[in-house]
């Protein structure tokens, strides 16, 4: 007998090919049963998400908005030298779409207790991110300072991301002129949760933007400290933001010190501007520190800028 | 001799008969034995017995060409091919005659293969049961201490060596105790692959009087945080606490129910009678929300209340921007000056006084119930027995801090004590039916010498 060609292939399926074979229609079973898993499980995925999401109270995400915050002491001051006040930044807001909030020193009485009147600036940013929940940056703008560049906006102005991470101050003091601390030397913008200036010897508390959420919460808060507001410090609540600076870097972590005349220049005739502090035309913000300590209720200096304003105004309008 | 081989396969791929010519052994296809009754009449005994010899092969060996596993392979292959693409309806036919056909047969290879199977299979068996005893606590560990198990996300900071003997005497007791907390702490953290960190809180000039005096708490946390990257909760125990339960799992206890264990409105119980919510009209809704947002994701600090307010002697913290806050502001120089005399607990009074006066602190501090991960013994608390305050028994308690006991009361006594108690409740199944049935003679011995007398 001959074996001339080798058994080409056996009738019977071997074990180990049947394997192959055999799951044809199990194969179709087992994509139905894996695609109802899928199915089934994304729906469940689903479900939990959404059941997650409606049960869960959020602050709502502040997406954009500007609150200008310009507390007024109705008891000190006239009515006609609020009402310049008030017309310079309604004017400022109603151009930019930004909403005031206009603050009285006495609903906060009960707040700061014995505490110098100055202190009442901090819990009317907190009042103020309370009633606008949504709105993204708060502007705190002392009443005794004017706008004088109405025509530019907050955020080409400073918020912008590459034109605030230029005028950031690096690595200088944080209470000039010689604090030991010193700001951070890598700071960006997606830090900053506060924008501040500096005056010749401390930080100055009298223009500050602040963004909105938990940071704000809690620099306010901690600021706002019954231990420091009854701690006697000279400069109240001024002193009170130099202390938090130096000792708390998660503070100091999240704050730009720019330099002063972005938001806060000195008057000409006014003690105590830092170095190239004071007001030369075409300056965001004229601040008359002076004009703080007016017993007549009524302040000069701030009255000639008005009337410098208003011409601008005028002649923008007729223009 | 009938046939002298199998027939050729037809040029669409299928056979022109099934396998079931009684042929000579080369025939044979593969994994399948020639019965006698299929072997030709002939006899060609020497093949059926060199098939036979070569089930295990499943191949007859005289084919030499095709000895080779690939060629083999190749072959089959290549005699397949056309089948897959042709889908000839007569291969399928033959497919299922084939397999038809070995089921007459009944006792082929499968049978031999079968029984090898079964052996193969108790001997596989035995092997992961030896497995399971050698190594299964191992794999346990290891999940424990993987992302899934989640162990490594928790560490507990147990201070230790409180003032290292620097303003008294450290004697046998003391040193007795702690080496039993570590200890306990170890094993603790060990079965559920925790971290542990046992922090020294030897007495340091900067933490001496006047200069942060006992305020090591934070900066202690905070190393711990740099230190475990990957941990996100981090749980304080003072040196004079006891875990009780070591098979209770901090995320069974506690982080696996966060929304229910855990409550944010302080009148539930108010020692301190704090107010809360906060009145203030100047806050936002969640300054002055009564559970805070109601998101168990933001609770970034859990401790308990005893009777006289906050304890911060077995407390979590979560790895969070909240935390860095607290620990930064906890303290504070212009706080510190005007309150160290008065803060006679240092940090624990700091942070009752932070709770009241800043708003932002409370939506994220959780209280549990304190026998949770606090009980108290008797003494602490007063002495008779309170069930909000002092360690149950009945309820299996799973940590107990001896607040206190270095104030009039005997710390090791008391640390020994709840060692005791902890390893006779949790002693094995068999030491209890000793131990019953020990119970049981003894109580029998006495009645016997009773009706004796």
């Amino acid at each position: 007998m001959h074996f001339a060609l080798p058994p080409r292939r056996s009738p019977h399926p071997l074990p180990g090919a049947r394997s192959s074979r055999l799951p044809l229609h199990r194969r179709k079973q087992l994509k139905t049963i894996a695609l109802i898993a899928f199915a089934v499980l994304s729906i469940l995925y689903l479900l939990s998400h959404f059941y997650s999401w409606s049960s869960t109270i959020k602050a709502p995400a502040a997406t954009a908005g500007v609150v200008i915050v310009t507390l007024l002491d109705h008891e000190r001051f006239s009515e006609s030298y609020i009402s310049k006040v008030v017309a310079n930044r309604e004017d400022y807001a109603k151009r930019h779409g930004y909403t005031n909030f206009f603050a009285s020193v006495s609903d906060y009485e009960e707040a700061f207790g014995d505490s110098p009147r100055s202190w009442a600036k901090v819990p009317a940013v907190r009042h103020a991110m309370a009633l606008n929940p949504t709105s993204k940056y708060f502007f705190h703008l002392s009443p005794h300072a004017l706008i004088m560049n109405p025509a530019q906006s907050l955020k080409s102005h400073l918020l912008d991301r590459s034109r605030l991470e230029s005028v950031i101050l690096k690595d200088v003091p944080v209470v000039p002129p010689d604090s030991i601390i010193r700001t951070f030397s890598h700071q960006k913008e997606k830090d900053v949760d506060l924008i501040l200036t500096q005056d010749v010897e401390d930080l100055n508390p009298g223009s500050f933007i602040l963004k909105n959420g938990d940071f704000a919460r809690y620099f306010l808060d901690l600021w706002f400290d019954p231990l420091f507001r009854n701690y006697n410090f000279a400069k109240a609540e001024t002193h009170g933001l130099d202390h938090i600076m130096q000792w708390h870097p998660t503070v100091l972590a999240h704050t730009a010190l720019v330099p002063q005349r972005y938001l806060n220049a000195f008057s000409k005739d006014s003690t105590g501007p830092s170095p190239d502090g004071s007001y030369k035309d075409g300056d965001f913000i004229i601040r008359f520190p002076a004009c703080e300590e007016s017993e007549t209720g009524d302040c000069p200096e701030l009255e000639a800028y008005y009337k410098l304003w208003q011409k601008k105004n005028k002649s923008e309008r007729d223009a | 001799m009938s046939l002298s081989r199998s027939p050729s396969p037809h040029p669409g791929g299928g056979w022109s008969s099934p396998g079931l010519t009684p042929g000579s052994g080369n025939s044979t296809p593969r994994g399948y034995s020639p019965s006698p009754a299929s072997l030709a009449p002939s006899g060609i005994s020497w093949a059926a017995a060199k098939a036979k010899s070569d089930e295990v092969r499943g191949y007859p060996s005289f084919s030499t060409r095709n000895s080779g596993f690939f060629s083999r392979q190749k072959h089959r292959i290549s005699a397949r091919l056309p089948s897959f693409r042709g889908q000839q309806p007569g291969y399928v036919d033959k497919d299922h005659h084939g397999r038809a056909h070995h089921r007459a047969h009944g006792r082929g290879p499968f049978g031999i293969q079968l029984r090898r199977g079964r052996s193969r299979f108790f001997l596989g068996l035995f092997l992961l049961w030896i497995g399971y005893l050698c190594f299964w606590s191992t794999i346990v560990h290891l999940y424990r201490r993987s992302p899934l198990g989640g162990g490594r996300k928790f560490v507990i900071i147990l201070s230790s060596n409180v003032e290292g003997g620097v303003m008294e005497w450290k004697g046998a007791r003391e040193w007795a105790i702690e080496r039993n907390s570590i200890w306990n702490k170890k094993q603790y953290a060990k079965k559920w692959g925790y971290e542990l960190e046992v922090a020294n809180m030897l007495a340091k000039k900067r933490y001496s009087h006047e200069w942060r005096e006992n305020w090591e708490k934070g900066d202690v946390i905070r190393e711990a945080m740099r230190k475990y990257p990957q941990a996100e909760w981090f749980w304080w125990l003072d040196l004079h606490t006891w875990i009780m339960e070591y098979d209770t799992s901090l995320q069974s206890h506690i982080f696996n129910h966060l929304d229910d264990r855990v409550y944010r409105d302080i009148n539930e119980y108010n020692p301190l009678n704090i107010t809360h919510p906060l009145p203030e009209f100047y806050l936002d809704d969640l300054g002055r929300a009564l559970e805070g947002d109601e998101d168990p994701d933001s609770l970034n600090m859990l401790l308990t209340q005893d009777c006289t307010g906050f304890n911060l002697g077995s407390f979590f913290l979560r790895r969070s921007v909240w935390t860095d806050r607290l620990l930064d502001s906890w303290w504070d120089p212009v706080m510190y000056e005007q309150m160290h005399m008065i803060w006679e607990h240092k940090e624990q009074d700091a942070f009752e006084y932070i709770y009241q006066s800043q708003p932002w602190v409370r939506s994220s501090v959780g209280f549990l119930p304190q026998r949770s991960i606090n009980s108290f013994p008797p003494g602490a608390c007063g002495v008779e027995n309170n069930p909000r305050v002092h360690y149950q028994e009945k309820d299996r308690d799973m940590v107990v801090n001896m607040a206190g006991c270095m104030f009039g009361r005997d710390c090791w006594t008391e640390i020994h004590d709840f060692r005791e108690l902890s390893d006779k409740l949790n002693r094995g199944l068999w030491a209890q039916l000793l131990d019953s049935w020990r119970g049981s003679y003894k109580s029998a011995a006495h009645a016997d010498s009773e009706v004796g007398q």
